[in-house]
């Protein structure tokens, strides 16, 4: 049954290349078609996957080969739950992606669509590898195609800095990543998941190795002080590349704060270091909704309200393990991250697409130069409405329920870290509301409204399918809590043990 | 053995062909004789004069390393037409001196003796000061040619000095028994000021810091070609040197050695790195890259394991095709705007896509980005270390010093990808041996990254 997940890699490799050599103007179509396919792909293998909790093995799927013998490393990629859930969302969005992108003239088509396909081929790897010296091979994969996309197709004047300074930042995280992968490999027999679940270190050697492989994490989420290159990548990158970044690449980090972090390195999380986490989240979290308050421009928004949602799942997670570690079972926090981490990726990527619809309409991303954009364009104020619910966690949506898990855990682990977390549902309500407010109410300029329109025919699918997704999950988030359910359950046992 | 004679013959034959045609049939010889070379090379007769009056040991790890210096030198050879198509007279002897210079190496690959290895160091060298200042007519290739020779004056008294130390205490030249005295007297303050002198004069070969001054204005001075050989064959030759020396010779007294050793590894990665970072001419930027580079591959000497030997050849073989991947790039561009600074290489992307794809590539890999052969490299040597008693801190230094060196590589490849109009007009096409060179050197690189046990399959272990 490998061909599946052999499928599911290489198609986007392959179809990279061929986008890359297809000079057309079609070569949207073809990647379009590719994503599709790839989604599809992926959809069949949820509808085949066996969730009962009770399968000894989490993993289906795999896929197991010799690599490199003086590495000690293989090609072993499978799927369990959590894998599962972020194919889903990463094969989901890359389609909208590409579509969302069809309105503009993109210039040098062919290696933009190639390199989002290329990303989509690195993300993938990522969350299905099996093996340390892999999931740090295709983390780094996924950058350079980012790094381009933002680089080429960013805001003109101020593109060259940001990037390179999201590289740089990004590039010290990973390499430190790697030293601490490297440091538990030399303890333990190979680089192969189990191995490095078993590598024998005491606590003073994993709290070197926590901090190490953390540091990469913290960049990519990133995790309060780390962030500070995140608002300005956002905002210059192109919209395609901000919905990337925000949607998946940053869902790397959560999937590898549990796949890799939390087993191999148990004893500091029990001790302060996991502590010191739970902390910096939260401070996070209150210090990105505060600054998203006070900011003007709307991508700089979005980006502050991403950087103040991860300091709640990264709490909850750590909540969780903390608790787990201290006696009482508990992946209620892990789950919740699981569950948010599909909830935000669907929602910041909408999120950002308003945005850019609305860039569009008015020329500016300053939101005080906006209004009366309701009067208008109905159907893009409800749309835009209920992607903006959802990020805000209102009941019914699916920014709820994962929420509402956190700040359970978050509340199990300290009652006065889970109000000061509880802040962020009120800071999110003001700056999301006073944001649309000011751009679809209020006062606007008329000579502006009258030349605009509603959604076109792309944006309206891409929005409406988002949209789609965010009430769905708001009414039926069991099917994630299911499908993550088993493999949590797994990743946290093996971290007691 | 026999290599050593056929390069030798090629390179006399090279200089002699410059009587009836300038270039073009000294370039033809060496291309010849360097294939011939490389062919005897992989055969098992090699050994053939393997064992020369304790002079010369032709070993397994001698042959790893002859081959990928002459697929090194062959790769240098075929930018040769192109690169040198402006020196109007003295191509012959260029190229002779070249086939001299992998002549020194390859005995450094090889010795078992001091006064060999006294010679091989020698023979490197000479040619270098010569083809450094290549460029008659420039100031700059004046400067590097005089700096390079008097900097190379020095380290050889340094060496000389240091082997007869050596000799004083051990009382004779041989590798083996020198070892053998360091394992019976490992505190005999004669032989350790001599080891010590000996390590600072080979690290003016390699370029380590702080012995690494004279490198970036002599690899900037000198004509970019042989700045790519010197980058390249040079720091090949140079650190199996080191290494035999220090692993075999030296062997015996590794801690009086082995934290002088770890000081200069900690300078040469910050400083080169952060020097690296302030150029604003690319081809000053590849010369701080290089000495940073000789910063990683001195951590081969920490954790030594078995695979030591063959990690520092695959890193070094990834280096060298990533230096010559830079640099025929750079060539181009040299060629066409007479400069080197960051600006000339803007929109080369648009004009010659694949010379800049190689260099990014090159680049990426020099950096150690993974699926390219550099990422390969960097894990082997990383991971060696850090089993070490200071490795943790000395790879947070490599570490730190690889996240400095990404930042001046991305302005190159930000130069030549990120700009909508190119400077370069479409008409200057290169030729087709460069394209063809471009094709293997991405190839290999990517190769060598996806699937490293390849090298071990191709080149022997």
């Amino acid at each position: 049954m490998s061909g599946l997940l052999l499928t599911l890699l290489l198609l986007p490799l392959v179809g990279s290349g061929l986008v890359f050599a297809w000079k057309d103007k079609s070569s949207k179509y073809l990647a379009l078609g590719i994503a599709l396919v790839q989604m599809l792909v992926t959809f069949y293998i949820t509808a085949d996957f066996d969730f009962t909790p009770t399968v000894d093995s989490v993993l289906q799927h795999e896929i197991n080969y010799p690599w490199s013998q003086f590495m000690k490393s293989s090609l072993h990629f499978g799927i369990d739950g959590m894998s599962l859930l972020l194919l889903l969302l990463t094969n989901i969005l890359a389609p909208i992606i590409i579509l969302s992108s069809f309105n503009e003239n993109v210039s040098y088509r062919n290696t933009f669509y190639g390199l989002i396909l290329l990303m989509q081929f690195g993300l993938v790897g990522v969350f299905t590898s099996l093996d340390g010296l892999l999931f740090y091979i295709f983390w780094e994969v996924t950058l350079i195609p980012i790094w381009f996309i933002a680089g080429l197709w960013g805001q003109e004047n101020k593109r060259m800095e940001f990037t390179t300074k999201f590289f740089v930042y990004t590039f010290i995280g990973s390499l430190f990543m790697l030293a601490g992968l490297i440091y538990v490999y030399n303890h333990s027999a190979s680089f192969a998941l189990t191995d490095l679940y078993n590598a024998q270190l005491n606590e003073t050697q994993q709290t070197v190795v926590f901090w190490f492989i953390f540091f990469a994490f913290a960049v990519k989420l990133p995790v309060f002080p780390f962030h500070t290159w995140q608002p300005d990548t956002y905002t210059y990158s192109p919209t395609q590349g901000s919905m990337l970044l925000s949607g998946i690449m940053l869902k790397m980090a959560v999937y590898g704060v549990m796949r890799y972090l939390l087993p191999i390195t148990p004893l500091p999380i029990a001790g302060i270091s996991g502590q010191i986490v739970i902390i910096l989240a939260i401070v996070g979290i209150v210090h990105g909704a505060l600054i998203a308050i006070i900011q003007t421009d709307m991508k700089r928004i979005i980006a502050y309200s991403s950087f103040s949602h991860v300091g709640l799942m990264v709490a909850g997670i750590f909540a969780s393990a903390v608790i787990t570690l201290r006696g009482t079972f508990n992946i209620e926090g892990a789950e919740g991250a699981l569950v948010q981490t599909f909830a935000h990726g669907i929602n910041v990527a909408g999120l950002f697409y308003c945005c850019d619809i609305l860039y569009k309409r008015f020329k500016s991303r300053d939101i005080r130069q906006m209004g009366g954009l309701a009067k208008v364009a109905p159907k893009f104020a409800v749309l835009f409405l209920i992607i903006l619910l959802g990020s805000m966690g209102v009941p019914l949506t699916n920014g709820f329920i994962g929420e509402f898990i956190l700040l359970k855990a978050v509340y199990d682990f300290n009652g006065l870290a889970a109000v000061i977390a509880g802040l962020t549902v009120i800071l999110c309500a003001v700056y999301l509301l006073r944001f649309y407010g000011k751009a679809m109410f209020g006062q606007g300029d008329d000579a502006v409204l009258s030349t605009v329109k509603d959604l076109s025919a792309v944006e309206f699918s891409v929005l409406a399918s988002l949209a789609v997704f965010v009430i769905v999950f708001g009414i039926f988030p069991q099917p994630i809590i299911e499908m993550v359910n088993s493999s949590l359950k797994f990743i946290y046992q093996s971290m007691v043990s | 053995m026999s290599v050593l004679i056929i390069v030798f013959l090629t390179a006399v034959v090279a200089l002699f062909s410059g009587v009836f045609e300038q270039g073009k049939f000294a370039r033809y010889i060496g291309i010849l004789g360097l294939i011939i070379a490389l062919w005897v090379s992989f055969m098992p007769e090699c050994a053939f004069f393997g064992q020369y009056k304790h002079m010369y040991d032709y070993t397994a790890n001698t042959a790893l390393f002859t081959k990928i210096s002459i697929v090194t030198t062959l790769l240098l050879f075929f930018l040769g037409g192109f690169a040198f198509s402006n020196h109007r007279s003295h191509q012959s002897e260029l190229y002779a001196l070249m086939l001299f210079a992998l002549c020194g190496g390859i005995i450094l690959f090889g010795y078992q003796n001091m006064v060999t290895l006294f010679l091989g160091v020698e023979i490197l060298s000479i040619p270098l000061y010569v083809m450094a200042g290549a460029n008659k007519t420039d100031l700059r290739s004046n400067e590097a040619s005089i700096k390079y020779f008097l900097m190379g004056a020095f380290a050889t008294g340094f060496l000389l000095f240091g082997i007869a130390f050596i000799y004083g205490s051990v009382g004779s030249f041989d590798l083996y028994k020198i070892q053998d005295f360091g394992v019976s007297n490992p505190h005999n303050v004669m032989f350790i000021l001599g080891v010590l002198l000996i390590l600072c004069a080979l690290a003016f070969k390699v370029a380590l810091a702080p012995f690494h001054m004279w490198s970036p204005d002599v690899y900037f001075g000198a004509p970019s070609l042989i700045t790519a050989f010197m980058a390249s064959v040079v720091k090949i030759s140079g650190f199996f040197a080191l290494f035999r020396l220090m692993t075999i010779g030296f062997g015996g007294v590794t801690e009086e050695w082995i934290n002088v050793f770890g000081v200069f590894l900690i300078i040469t990665l910050l400083l080169a790195n952060v020097m690296g970072l302030a150029q604003t001419n690319a081809k000053r930027m590849l010369a701080y890259s290089s000495v940073s580079h000789a910063g990683y591959i001195g951590l081969v000497f920490f954790g030594m394991t078995s695979l030591s030997t063959y990690n520092l050849a695959f890193y070094l073989f990834a280096y060298a095709l990533s230096t010559v991947g830079v640099f025929m790039c750079l060539i181009y561009v040299e060629k066409l705007k007479r400069e080197t600074s960051f600006g000339a290489f803007k929109g080369l992307a648009k004009t010659e896509p694949l010379l800049a794809t190689v260099a990014a590539i090159s680049m990426l890999s020099m950096a150690g980005i993974p699926l390219t052969a550099g990422f390969m490299g960097k894990f082997a040597l990383f991971s060696q270390a850090m089993n070490s008693n200071h490795g943790v801190f000395l790879v947070i230094v490599a570490v730190l010093g690889s996240a400095l060196s990404i930042a001046y590589y991305l302005r190159l490849i930000i130069s030549m990808f990120f700009f909508k109009e190119s400077t370069f007009k479409s008409s200057e096409k290169v030729t087709l041996t460069y394209n063809i060179v471009a094709v293997c050197i991405i190839a290999s690189v990517i190769v060598l990254g996806v699937a490293p046990d390849l090298f071990a399959g191709v080149f022997g272990l």
